[in-house]
This record gives C-alpha cells, structure tokens and sequence, in this order.
C-alpha cells in the first residue's frame, strides 16, 4: 500500500470513476472467472488456424469454447460481423455483472464507447471476392453495416437501450483503453450517468494476418506456436495476433451509491498522449507514453513511488517491450510488479486495452498479479521485476495499465483498489 | 395446398434465425421481423444459391412465402427449362 486512505480519497476527489461491471470474451476464457484462470495459468492460448494453413503464419490466438450466434441470440444474429458478436456478448455480461437492467435504466443517460482498430474486414474481402467473381447483385446489402468499425457500438446501444452518446475511437491497438479514458469524461463532465466502455477486435484472416506478417509485426515462430507470444523475453520476435472483446461498466462513485451498487475498483485517472514520431514504431526513448503515464498519475493524485503495480502494454515485439522497459524503469525505480497479459492472450488489437483494464481490475480485487507466459529469461539489460511462472500473491492498492497503438497513440489508466 | 420452397425455409430458419414454427405459408417478411435490409440480403442469398432474380422491395417484401415460393418455383422452372441455371448450395 503507498497511498494513505484520507491522501487517496482527497485526491481522487471530483475524478475517479467507479468500475461497477466487466464483460469479457477473450483467447483465454469467454467469462471472467475462465479468463482470470487462464491468465494465471501463464499458458499461451496460441495455436495453429486451419484458415491461415500454408501462409508464412499460421497460428493465432483465437477465441474458442463459444457458441457465439447462440450467445447473441435473438434474430438480428445474421446483421453482425464476428466483432460486433463479441463486443456484445461482453457488453451484456458487464451490465449485469454492475447489477443494471436496461429495461429499467433511463438509457438516455447511458454512453457506449466501444473502440475497434479494423472492424469487419471479413466481411469486405468475401463480398470484394463476390464482386469480382459475380458482379454487384452478388454483393450483400449488407456489406457497409457490418464492416464499418462503429458497427459494434450501434449494436451494442440498440441491445442495452442505450440512448446517450455512442463512440467508436479508433487508436489501434490501443483503442479498448481510449475508450475507458472517453468513458470516464463523459461521467465527470455530466453528459451520462452509466457508461459501458471497452473494445472488441476479430481479424484471424488469411489478409490481415498475412497484412501483419509482412510488415515484420508478427512473430514468425511457426514450429511453436505456444512459446511464440513472450513479452519482455530476450528472445521474443514479435507479436501473436488474437481476438476478442471486453466491456466494462463505469459510473461516477455518487450514482453507485445512490443506486446501492458495488464499486469494483475506482478508475483515478486516464491520460492520453501521441507520439508524434513514426507511423508503427514508438519513440524508443519512451518520452510520448511517459507523457501519458505523468497525465494519469496527476489526474490521480500520485507520484510515480504510489504504483504498486503495473500491467504492461508487452507485446512481445522487440520494439515496443525495449521502450516501454526504459519507460518503467525509468519512472518507476522502485521497481513494481510487472506482467503482460499478452503472452496467454495473444495481441487483442482494439480489444487489448479493455481486456487489459478487466485484467488489473481483478488483480486489485483479488491480490494476484498473473504471471507473463513464457517469459524464461530477461535481458540483461531490462531491470524489471517481471512476474514469471506463478501469480504472485501480494497485496495491490494502486496499479497502472499500459496500452500504445499504431499511430503513436499512447493510453495509461489509473486503478485503484475500491 | 400451398407450400414453401424448402431453401426459403432453410434461409430464413438457418440465416435469419427465424423460429421454424413462424415460417408458414401466409407469412409475410414483415410478419416474420424481416427489415428491408434482411430482405435485400434475403434476394442475394437467393440469387447465389437459385439463380432467381428479383427486385426485393417490388416481389418478396409485402408477400406471402406461398406468393415468393409460387415466384421462385416459376422462375426456377423456366429457367430449368433454359437449362441456364447456377444451383449451388455454398452458402
């Protein structure tokens, strides 16, 4: 614990926001107790992908163990892209998880941010293929509705009755979490009362994987698919591709306790930054993401000596791991627990961010931080203190989640302990 | 007595998740919870798999899946009769 309780509860006074509710549907489990079990497993879910047989990679880490057209229900199934399906099957799971029924809430003062990288990409290459094979009466009415990447939050809003303002911020790999941080200033500046927030992602194609392999993003350990996601190893080549979705219920701490709810943690601060350096590498000093952590710890009311703990972006890339091991250790000296939920779940994309925030959430709840999946050996010259092979069972009262995407944009997001 | 071609039934119960005790004769796409833009997408899925052509909004949106089967089964035969229709069943 770093923060007295009076200091933390002054500074966090006008800017923290409840968490009441998560949803996820992840590599790693399809609810939050599978989830959480996977996680600290510390086992990749990474494995070959009949679709992508004979491209240069052909493993991912895709979501399984769901009946998601089932999940959905109803008869608007057949309108929605596979990310769409995500995002709203995890949706439904947080709003009931805050204990809400949007038969009952006044869904004018109800937001849905929920920020996808790519959208239904899918969808746009068969009809792209049915035009050329077929010509314009085969393509689908269809198309424009379930590729564009706002598609999820449309549904969503339609689902959940939600009536207030509806985003879909596209930061890349960082989105999920831009979208907690728009989440919390639609709370604070009055303009709804419940906001569910997150971020969903789905493009195991032949296309974009390959799209991905190409520009060098992807880890190329074919003969291994398990062993290929390692953030922060010496040895890690790249990244794992994965998939899926996660939602999670925010509102400010008076409405929670005017409605009787359960808080689950507090979100104390967002901050947002860009690099402004490169289209996909990141400034290697780590000066642009440090730009965004200092704007979280502020809104927070910490120093840099408060975190207790921190939930690294870790792709397993060597670029991003380098920056963002000279960006920890450099702000946080006194070395916090680190962990990168990446090595079991495979990269989300759009939905990392929110999975990642669901993620420290329960590491607060629950005072384990989960191990990094195949992390057997650091560089010499990381100076972290990574938590390998087990949870480690500790006490947690403040944490940091870290998320960066293509673009140079840059999210950390301040939790803390209810 | 009216029937329905079985591909619509297996449209709308497999594609459209429509219950299989709603898909009857005097049904109408309306009836069934069928937008416009499901029976735009309802027409295509016909095209590809009978090679029927329609103008969705004029032939299948107001009428009864008896009036769309009487349509379909005419179409089909006539142009089985050309021996120029694609059947595939890919979808």
């Amino acid at each position: 614990m770093s923060l007295p309780a009076d200091q933390g509860t002054e500074a966090r006074a006008g800017t923290a926001v409840a968490v009441t509710g998560v949803g996820l549907v992840t590599p790693a489990g399809a609810d939050e107790h599978s989830f959480w079990e996977g996680l600290c497993s510390g086992r990749s879910t990474a494995r070959r992908i009949e679709e992508l047989a004979g491209l240069p990679v052909d493993f991912a880490c895709p979501v399984d163990g769901i009946d998601l057209d089932a999940a959905v229900g109803g008869r608007s199934v057949w309108r929605m892209a596979r990310f769409v399906k995500l995002a709203l099957v995890a949706a439904r799971q947080a709003v009931a998880d805050a204990g809400l029924d949007p038969a009952r809430w006044d869904g004018a003062r109800v937001g849905v941010v929920l920020g996808v990288g790519v959208g239904g990409v899918s969808v746009l290459v068969d009809n792209a293929a049915k035009l050329a094979a077929s010509g314009p009466d085969a393509v689908s009415p269809l198309l424009v509705p379930m590729m564009i990447p706002n598609a999820a939050a449309g549904e969503v809003a339609i689902a959940l009755k939600a009536g207030g303002p509806s985003l879909a911020p596209a930061t890349a790999c960082a989105s999920g979490a831009t979208a907690v941080a728009v989440a919390r200033d639609l709370l604070l500046g009055g303009s709804c009362d419940v906001v569910v927030a997150g971020g969903a992602e789905s493009v195991l194609t032949p296309l974009v994987v390959t799209a991905f392999a190409r520009m060098g993003a992807l880890s190329t350990r074919t003969g291994e698919p398990a062993a290929a996601s390692r953030p922060f190893a010496a040895d890690r080549d790249g990244f794992v591709i994965g998939e899926g979705a996660a939602m999670l219920v925010l509102e400010r701490e008076e409405g929670v306790r005017a409605r009787g709810g359960r808080t689950r943690a507090l979100l104390t601060g967002a901050g947002s930054s860009t690099d402004a350096h490169h289209p996909t590498a990141p400034a290697p000093d780590g000066h642009g993401a440090q730009r965004a952590v200092r704007a979280a710890l502020d809104q927070a009311g910490w120093a840099p000596g408060d975190v207790d703990h921190i939930n690294a972006h870790g792709t397993s890339t060597p670029l991003n791991d380098a920056m963002e091991t000279t960006l920890i250790s450099r702000l946080f000296p006194h070395r916090p627990p680190v962990t990168a939920p990446k090595g079991v779940t495979g990269h989300t994309l759009a939905a990392a961010g929110a999975i990642e925030a669901v993620a420290t959430v329960l590491t607060l709840e629950r005072s384990a931080v989960p191990p990094i999946a195949n992390l057997d050996a650091l560089p010499d010259a990381f100076r972290l203190d990574c938590v390998t092979k087990e949870p480690r069972h500790q006490r947690v009262e403040t944490a940091l989640s870290h998320s960066f995407g293509f673009g140079g944009h840059n999210v950390a997001l301040a939790f803390q302990r209810a | 007595m009216k029937t329905i071609h079985p591909k619509i039934t297996e449209v709308l119960t497999g594609t459209f998740k429509v219950p299989a005790h709603e898909v009857l004769p005097e049904s109408t796409m309306d009836s069934l919870e069928m937008d416009s833009l499901a029976v735009a997408e309802f027409a295509v899925i016909i095209k590809e798999t009978l090679g029927v052509d329609a103008d969705s909004e004029k032939l299948y949106k107001d009428a009864t899946l008896a009036d769309i089967s009487a349509y379909i089964d005419a179409a089909v035969g006539s142009a089985a009769a050309e021996a120029t229709v694609p059947v595939s069943n890919t979808r």
